[in-house]
């Protein structure tokens, strides 16, 4: 399949869009061309070209494992392109390393920071800048220019490990800025981020880019695109299949580009489609999935991560726990999936005290769980496909005392169908998969647990695309449909709000309210999330 | 369209084959070379060499013997490094089960037991001794955090001494002082506690220990390769948490590899002891632990390499003790050699690994 350059093409300039600096007819200060990455059995990149302007946001696109870490660590010099060229204002561009990188003005945020938590702000900014002695005061001097240019306020003398994710990834964008770079790389900056934070990024976006960067943004969140794309291009299955040159107007036609699906895959099922046939949640003939009472975790400094935390998840209810992240929302995940011992309190699934239960007597018992950090605890990134899908159940296989593969890669296989698993086979290394194969592998597990009763699912669509997304929700949804007590954690308070039954915010580990989702206020939700009661509980508090 | 490839690639000697022998060969040129230096015929060596390690029958079985040895020290060692536990305490589970089977084949009524038993209780006291030495380092492993490297080098020093203590007392294992000249080293153990030999030969020395070495290494290699336990174990090394979260019992697993590696150091000293020494004395193991320790490291997570590393050290023992005899090459040159080869064989693994991701 070529290229198309159907979409925008031609379109011209859009005057009423977000606001640029450059001339677009500017020469590219970054061309990619036919550039090909192959991992093994995938083709990761395939012929892909790409111009990136200076003084411009150019957005990339793509569903998970279509391709656009991959390309960003071209551009960084993690890895080497086995085909195309790269030319950086006009000479040829090959990195060998990502200090290579650097040193040709491209600086890149990774998903992933980089920091050390123990160190200030400014000591961390120091870190493999210098040489010689240590100039603090010139050190703090630039910050405070950052702040003027680039709106990033930051306080050089506190220490990371006190900073929220949003300013941890200040930190790691001044990092990048302080080198004064002429193209800066963000893979996927506002997955972590509160919506309050997405926005301020973006404005610092916009303004690298008025100060004749360019900027490459990695993400799948539309809004975004909206919002600060000057050009877009979207990335799927290692190639391109649309660009635009007014992203702001072509959304439709992106979406659709990215998520384009074979017909044949299996459709996610209809979010909320059965609500209304599923029994009425709190029917007496039926035990509550999930009673948790006086949960309290205290952890090795003896800080109350989760205080008092009581809550009842019904059968076939969806229950979401939402909050800033670091609210007590890990100790939760990690209490209910038998990984942490709480400092106080019980909990039960379906009326069997749980509290003290191991994970295989969790699973034994109908708990499944995807977990925060799937790579920690999910998975075994080492091991193929077929064995992370069975992980929990290997003990089936044994036949005559040896495995019997050849069950397990057929079991395996059907379940890869049934939840749009996306490998070549059941045999590859599943650390090869994307993120969100990875993750309808793990969600193809638990929900098939034998006898499951309760799922806990801790930010299940972190880093997911929009089509992941839909799929992981829908499979959770049928879940809770067929009886299942569900919990959710996440941050993403819209995806909460669209697919659970109701709504519970934690606040320093604390249940600030709930509410039901029909009909949600969210700017109540909003403020619990940060921290304001509201009026009429304090006022109950104070006179009882 | 891959399927005649990857057909093609297996009849083919792996590129990992190809590049092992070149490295071996590469060592023992380099073992020539020195030689020569020394102004020994190159010539008189070789055939030095070659009658020590295979030139008669009893050479040929003596060497076997000995690739038996650290067979089976490896292949526990690469059982408990599939659970990411690194157990270089074979000479001490040597050791203790070379205590082990010595003092239950001096006790008198084991040597009375009927079918084959008499060889066979010491043989299974030896590998729950080491079993139970492993397990030392895996309970300190898993209860308390100690790595397992430092705690099964430790016990092995513990063990080593325990063996030079209990043939110095005569109330332990030495046998009766019967003049200033009695050598401290325990009594010759009773015929029917030694391990018969397959030819009934003694000029042939080969022992049932062979048949049971072939049968646990086929074991090993289903184990680990074919078998929920192998798959288990692999995941308890890869990801412990993972493996928590998914309800596999970790803690016994790790405990379990170890004492595994325990039980097959156990029985090596059996072996040694029942097949081929016959009476415990200080040293008796001399090193087979170390030389087992770094055969399972170069097999790199394989029982057939293990297979075949035991046997090149086999052999090469065998003949470096004969180039010693006859040709006046000291020992010491084997032991380079030894690790010549373990250098050349440690560069090429990592030559092929970047072969592999260069591929990719």
């Amino acid at each position: 399949m070529r290229e198309r350059h159907a979409i925008g093409l031609g379109d011209g300039i859009s005057d009423g869009g977000p606001g640029f600096a450059a001339t677009p007819a500017a020469a590219p200060l970054l061309k990619l061309e036919g550039l090909s990455k192959r991992f093994g059995a995938l083709q990761a990149l395939q012929d892909v070209s790409l111009a990136l302007h200076p003084g411009e946001v150019h957005c990339l696109l793509g569903e998970n494992g279509a391709g656009k870490s991959t390309l960003c660590n071209l551009v960084f010099g993690v890895h080497a392109a086995d085909a195309g060229e790269m030319t950086l204002a006009g000479g040829a561009f090959r990195p060998r390393s990502p200090a290579d990188a650097l040193s040709h003005g491209i600086a890149m945020v990774h998903q992933h920071f980089s920091l050390v938590p123990d160190m200030t702000v400014l000591d961390n900014l120091l870190l493999g800048q210098v040489r010689g002695v240590l100039d603090r005061k010139a050190g703090a001097a630039r910050i405070a220019a950052m702040r003027e240019r680039y709106g990033l306020a930051l306080d050089p003398h506190a220490k990371v490990q006190d900073l929220s994710v949003g300013e941890r990834q200040r930190v790691e964008i001044v990092k990048c800025l302080v080198r004064e770079p002429r193209l800066l790389v963000l893979d996927e900056p506002t997955a972590v981020l509160l919506p309050q934070e997405i926005e301020a990024l973006l404005s610092v976006c916009t303004r690298v880019a008025q100060q004749g960067c360019g900027v490459v943004l990695v993400t799948h969140k539309l809004a975004e695109i909206q919002r600060v794309a000057r050009r877009a291009t979207v990335l799927r299955g290692g190639r391109v299949v649309a660009r635009s040159d007014a992203p702001a107007q072509d959304i439709d036609a992106l979406v659709r580009a990215m998520i384009q699906r074979d017909l044949q895959a299996p459709a996610a099922a209809p979010v909320r489609a059965s609500r209304a046939s599923r029994p009425a949640p709190g029917s007496p003939t039926r035990e509550a999935a999930l009673l948790a009472d006086g949960l309290t975790v205290r952890d090795v400094d003896g800080v109350v991560r989760l205080d008092n935390f009581t809550l009842v998840v019904e059968p076939g209810e969806i229950l979401a726990i939402a909050g800033v992240e670091g609210n007590g929302q890990s100790e939760l995940g990690a209490v209910l999936s038998g990984m942490l011992r709480p400092t106080e309190g019980r909990y039960f699934v379906c009326g069997e005290d749980m509290t003290r239960a191991t994970p295989r007597q969790l699973s034994a018992a109908g708990c499944g769980v995807v977990p925060e950090d799937r790579h920690a605890l999910a998975c075994v990134t080492g091991m193929n496909v077929a064995e992370n899908i069975m992980l929990d159940r290997l003990d089936r296989f044994r036949r005559f005392g040896l495995l019997d593969r050849a069950a397990m890669r057929r079991e395996a296989l059907d379940l890869m169908q049934r939840y749009d698993v996306r490998a070549a086979s059941p045999d590859v290394p599943f650390g090869g998969l994307s993120g969100g194969n990875q993750q309808k592998a793990v969600l193809a597990r638990e929900l098939t647990l034998e006898g499951l009763r309760f799922l806990l699912a801790a930010q299940p669509t972190r880093g997911l695309d929009v089509g992941a997304v839909e799929a992981v929700y829908g499979h959770i949804r049928a879940a809770a449909d067929r009886g299942v007590g569900v919990l959710l954690i996440s941050s993403e308070l819209d995806e909460l709000l669209s697919v659970a039954d109701r709504v519970l915010v934690l606040y320093r580990g604390r249940v600030m309210g709930t509410c039901p989702t029909a009909g949600a206020d969210r700017a109540r939700i909003g403020a619990w999330m940060a921290g304001h009661r509201d009026k009429e509980d304090v006022a109950k508090e104070v006179a009882p | 369209m891959s399927g005649p490839v990857l057909a093609w690639s297996r009849l083919r000697p792996t590129p990992a084959l190809q590049v092992s022998a070149a490295a071996v060969l590469l060592a023992f040129g380099v073992g020539a070379l020195l030689i020569a230096a020394l102004g020994v015929p190159v010539g008189d060596a070789v055939a030095a060499f070659a009658d020590g390690a295979w030139g008669s029958s009893y050479a040929l079985a003596a060497s076997i013997n000995r690739a038996l040895v650290l067979m089976l020290v490896g292949l526990g060692f690469i059982l408990a490094e599939r659970a990411n536990l690194t157990n270089v305490g074979g000479e001490g589970q040597i050791a203790v089960g070379g205590i082990t089977a010595t003092a239950l084949a001096l006790w008198p009524p084991v040597a009375q037991l009927p079918w084959g038993l008499a060889f066979i209780v010491p043989m299974l006291g030896a590998c729950a001794a080491g079993a139970f030495w492993g397990g030392i380092a895996g309970v300190l492993r898993v209860k308390m955090g100690t790595n397992e490297v430092i705690a099964t080098l430790l016990l092995s020093f513990i063990a080593i001494w325990m063996v030079y203590g209990s043939v110095q007392s005569e109330h332990l294992l030495r046998r009766p002082m019967t003049s200033s000249a009695t050598l401290p080293e325990s009594l010759e153990i009773p015929v029917a506690t030694q391990l018969p030999l397959l030819t009934g030969d003694a000029g042939t020395p080969l022992h049932v220990g062979l048949l049971i070495g072939v049968v646990l290494a086929v074991a090993v290699a289903l184990l680990l390769n074919r078998t929920v336990t192998g798959l288990q174990l692999r995941a308890t090394g890869l990801n412990p948490r993972a493996a928590r979260r998914a309800g596999m019992p970790i803690d016994r697993l790790a405990i379990g590899a170890l004492c595994a590696a325990g039980a097959f150091g156990g029985l090596a000293g059996a072996f040694m002891l029942q097949g081929e020494q016959y009476t415990l004395k200080a040293g008796f193991s001399s090193g087979y632990g170390f030389d087992g320790l770094v055969v399972g490291l170069l097999a790199r997570g394989s029982a057939t390499g293990v297979v075949a590393g035991s046997l090149l050290f086999g052999f090469l023992r065998s003949g470096g003790i004969n180039l010693e005899m006859v040709a006046q090459v000291p020992t010491a040159l084997v032991v380079v050699i030894q690790g010549l080869i373990i250098v050349t064989l440690a560069g090429a693994a990592i030559g092929i690994q970047r072969m592999e991701a260069r591929r990719k």
